[in-house]
């Protein structure tokens, strides 16, 4: 198209013009939904997982046995063992295995869900917060998020557990003080970028107030780079609150949270491995589901890609 | 390529003395950065003030002290006759006086539409909902676009597409100035031209007045009536694009032009930069003339005064000392010029 | 470059602070009245206050802050009445065998992570980058406990290949020598570096992959380097972000620890941490967190520096 010497601009206009006019309108989520379509592993985890998150929500109606009390007479049954009525076996304590890990994924589940919700408002609001106002407030508070990122993550949430006590509640609220500082400096950086960008001064420009620019410029930026970071954490958090409650300072006897399972069936790995494998192999399942539904999604959501 | 519009209003825009210093911090001092000092210039209806520098030279903060976006620390900006100097916009002032940005894809919300971008001065402007979709539709053919982009998305279109997005933006709400902030500069050379084109189309259209903003001197040419140079804050040099081009007078001005070396040996002197030039910053800026320390024939004068705009010929103005009627050189300063 | 590291290294010095300072406030804050633990319920009341007086529990609490900085500062970092040893020489036995456990674990995972990441990034869209990716996928998100119990179960207890737990170490290559040394390595780095070698082989394969994409190789093929020639290019630009990770999977290396060694029974840190844990035994738990706390943070700073000396550009992002 460099002919421009012998044409006019009014010509070189509608040559374009003519060009264009087979142009369909596309929108953003439907460009999102047709690349996370085509991403067929994505699609198969996603569909995994809401098995799994159906399952344990409607795990009252699933099963019929008591997760928390148990016959010992039945303890130790294999898996598959049909006959038994306990398709997957009994731990032991004489529980159902199935009820137990049905009921053990709401647990497991919340573990992963709450705490990178929490970390996500928070971690947002802190890093906005320090991004926009830039006064000392905010630095002394991101100083203060680098010093808890210094830990290890695992070691973080095993010194806050610990200090805080064992049980669930305390396992989340560990696991969601690991989190925040990561979210927070995303959250800080991102918002310091597009503070500055021409597309904000644009808005200035048409006379928007403050909280209008803050509303439709700066938080749904900020808003979606945290969203892609956020949706790996949900498996990160239920491994940590697993690992937790495998070393005994997340969950209590005798709540089924998979992680505790995991450890308390351990000493009879010998007798029947497949039955104790399975709150194991369903950390995993779980896990794996997420963090490729997650990819698959960052992959779909990704504007620099066409 | 201008319409002649003088009237008796008031000019499109008027700045006088504006001034605007900047403070940072370099480790842990506190410096000032001068970035624009006592700019004065006037422009009317319908004409295109080019504004030519190279990068540093204040011209994108005087962009924006223009448009609002900065508050001028001295002086005065007038959009057509009513003071304006940042703070809280009204619908006239948002009507009057737009902008259009370097990068194309910075200035657009990556996470809006293109009929959402274009649309958000309608809706921020309480424009009825209904008129906002037909309008957008316009405003984008207007700028050579089928109105169907306007559901696409930033990432999807060229350096070029995005540019008109930019552009359709800027005049959706129909302001009389715009001001171009190396607007064409991001794009290949092949689309410049075009944009170029649909500027000077659009200028036509829509009646506008352009404030146009390059380090390229072939743009700023093609596109602009008045020409204003600018180094490190100042303006240097304000005449005919014309004029600028067949005779610059200024020494920074004439650097510009002259790049290709020359033989000639009377001519070579004037080329030659003294050898203990250095680079000034806008942090620390030469005493009196800002240019002297690059400038071949700076004169003892240069470090001691500052010189003023002096109309060396008619409708051209320089600030030099060597156009000065009391101590200029007699050969440049001619007797059709007045102080 | 010198600007870099003194730099640097202040930032190092003031993160252990606030590391100092966090670990001070969960251990003093939160738990319950240390008091109470070690009178029990019917100590009098001047016993108490006397007891408290004593631990410098009634002073404000930046007093006993400083009052705890400056102890550990000179090396006295409490006594373990549980383990009957000063903390100092419990952590500094314990340390040694979690760098070798760490040390190895890191060097598996690394290694063979960059080793299968450039494999499959090199190969992008066969049959071994879509293998390699997918194992990748599935190695990160298994609970490194899980992978111990499997192991143990089978190469233990079942086939009696390996044994069950501890190091050979003690005292030296004592019985058994080099051999037993790496019976007893084998599961606990296999366990713990799983996940490291999948992060580690993802992020060299992405590296791989966009590096492949730079502008250079096209130069590099212009100029008319073989395919070999071009990959050994490829790879040393790959390095960049292999590094940043490594810093990070040796963060949660030393933090998985704890549950490596707690049932691999390798008697390192995390061990210890783990039965200061169940004991109460706050003093070791201290004194292991900060140990483990304070080696990330030096290691990071110390990938940080090679980071800059390996990489000309990250000078300037990092000054």
């Amino acid at each position: 198209m460099t002919e421009g010497a012998t044409l006019t601009a009014a010509e070189l206009r509608e040559r374009w013009y003519q060009n264009e006019i087979s142009v369909p309108p596309i929108s953003y989520w439907s460009v999102v939904r047709r690349r996370f379509v085509h991403n067929k592993l994505g699609v198969v985890a996603l569909a995994v997982l809401i098995l799994i998150v159906a399952a344990a929500v409607f795990a009252p109606w699933l099963s019929p046995y008591d997760p928390l009390i148990g016959k010992p007479a039945d303890r130790l049954e294999n898996i598959f063992s049909f006959s038994s009525g306990h398709p997957l076996g009994t731990d032991e304590q004489g529980r159902d295995m199935l009820t137990r890990v049905l009921y053990g994924g709401r647990l497991s589940l919340l573990a992963g869900f709450v705490p990178t919700l929490v970390a996500g408002v928070i971690g947002t609001i802190i890093g906005t917060w320090a991004g926009l106002v830039r006064g000392a407030v905010g630095a002394i508070l991101m100083r203060a998020m680098d010093m808890l990122y210094a830990f290890p993550a695992i070691l973080l949430a095993i010194a806050v557990g610990a200090s805080l006590g064992p049980g669930l509640t305390n396992t989340i609220i560990a696991v969601s003080i690991v989190f925040i500082p990561p979210v927070s400096r995303i959250a800080e950086s991102e918002t310091r970028k597009i503070v500055t960008a021409e597309y904000v001064e644009a808005a200035r420009l048409s006379g928007a107030s403050r909280i209008r620019i803050l509303r439709t410029q700066l938080l749904p930026n900020v808003l979606n780079e945290i969203i892609v970071y956020s949706s790996g954490l949900v498996g990160v958090a239920m491994i940590i609150a697993a690992s937790l409650s495998f070393l005994g300072l997340g969950s209590r006897p005798p709540t089924p949270e998979w992680g505790y399972m995991l450890e308390s069936l351990q000493g009879d790995i010998y007798v029947v491995p497949a039955v104790v494998a399975i709150p194991g192999l369903f950390i995993f399942l779980t896990s794996v589901t997420f963090n490729t539904a997650s990819d698959a999604l960052r992959e779909a959501m990704d504007t620099r890609l066409s | 390529m201008t319409i002649d519009a003088s009237t008796d209003a008031p000019p499109i825009l008027e700045i006088d003395g504006v001034t605007k210093t900047f403070r940072a911090r370099v480790g842990l001092r506190q410096v000032k950065i001068s970035a624009v000092d006592n700019v004065s210039l006037t422009v009317q209806a319908g004409s295109t003030l080019g504004i030519v520098g190279e990068s540093g030279c204040g011209k994108s903060t005087l962009a924006r002290v223009i448009v609002g976006l900065h508050k001028a620390d001295g002086g005065s900006v007038r959009l057509a006759g009513t003071g304006f100097n940042g703070g809280k916009r009204s619908r006239e002032i948002v009507e009057h006086t737009q902008m259009v940005f370097q990068d194309p894809y910075s200035a657009l919300n990556p996470r809006a539409s293109v009929g959402e971008s274009i649309g958000f001065p309608l809706r921020v402007q309480h424009v009825p909902k209904e008129e906002i979709a037909t309008r957008v539709a316009k405003v984008l053919e207007d700028v050579g676009m089928h109105p169907n982009y306007s559901t696409h998305y930033p990432h999807q279109l060229s350096g070029g597409q995005r540019q008109r997005v930019n552009i359709a933006r800027a005049l959706v709400l129909r302001p009389k100035l715009v001001v171009l902030d190396e607007a064409v500069s991001a794009l290949d050379k092949s689309i410049q031209a075009q944009i170029v084109n649909l500027l000077l189309d659009l200028q036509t259209a829509y009646q506008l007045t352009y404030v146009f903003i390059s380090h390229d001197l072939n743009v700023v040419e093609y596109m602009s009536d008045k020409v204003a140079v600018m180094y490190l804050g100042q303006v240097v040099e304000l005449c005919d694009a014309a004029a600028l081009y067949e005779s610059p007078l200024h020494p920074y001005t004439q650097m510009l032009l002259t790049s290709i070396p020359t033989l000639d040996p009377t001519q070579r002197a004037a080329q030659e930069t003294p050898d203990n030039a250095e680079i000034p910053s806008p942090l620390n800026p030469p005493s009196g003339c800002r240019f002297r320390t690059r400038c071949p024939f700076a004169m003892d004068i240069c470090a001691e005064q500052a010189p003023t705009m002096i109309t060396a010929r008619p409708d051209h103005g320089v600030s030099c000392h060597l156009f000065d009627p009391d101590h200029g050189d007699p050969a440049r300063i001619s007797t059709e010029g007045t102080r | 470059m010198i600007q870099l590291t003194t730099r640097r290294f202040a930032m190092a010095v003031l993160i252990l602070f606030g590391v100092s300072v966090v670990i001070f406030l969960l251990m003093n804050v939160l738990p319950g009245d240390p008091v109470a633990a070690l009178l029990g319920p019917d100590a009098s009341n001047a016993d108490r206050l006397a007891l408290r007086h004593n631990l410098g529990l009634d002073k404000p609490l930046p007093i006993q802050y400083v009052d705890w900085l400056g102890r550990t500062l000179t090396g006295n970092l409490g006594y373990s009445p549980y383990r009957r040893a000063e903390v100092l020489s419990l952590l500094s036995q314990a340390w040694g065998n979690t760098a070798v456990l760490a040390g190895f674990s890191a060097a598996f995972g690394l290694i063979l992570g960059v080793a299968l990441g450039f494999w499959a990034g090199v190969r992008r869209g066969k049959i071994a980058d879509k293998v390699i990716s997918t194992v990748g996928m599935a190695g990160l998100s298994v609970p490194s406990f899980f992978v111990a119990i499997i192991l143990l179960t089978f190469f233990a207890a079942k086939w009696r290949w390996l044994p069950a737990g501890g190091t050979a170490v003690s005292g030296g290559f004592g019985q058994g020598g080099i051999t037993e040394f790496v019976r007893h390595l084998i599961m606990p780095v296999v366990a713990g570096s799983l996940v490291t070698l999948a992060i580690t082989a993802r992020v060299t394969r992405a590296s791989i992959v966009e590096t492949y994409q730079a502008d250079f190789v096209e130069t590099l093929r212009a100029k008319g380097l073989t395919g070999t020639q071009i990959l050994r290019h490829v790879f040393k630009n790959a390095l960049s972000p292999v590094l940043t990770t490594s810093g990070l999977q040796i963060g949660y290396l030393l933090g998985g620890s704890v549950l490596i060694e707690t049932i691999f029974q390798w008697p390192g840190i995390g061990l210890l941490l783990y039965n200061a844990i169940e004991a109460r035994d706050l003093i070791v738990v201290e004194g292991s967190t900060l140990v483990i706390a304070g080696t990330f943070v030096i290691i990071n700073l110390l990938v940080d520096l090679l980071q800059a000396v390996i990489d000309p550009r990250q000078r300037h992002a990092l000054a």
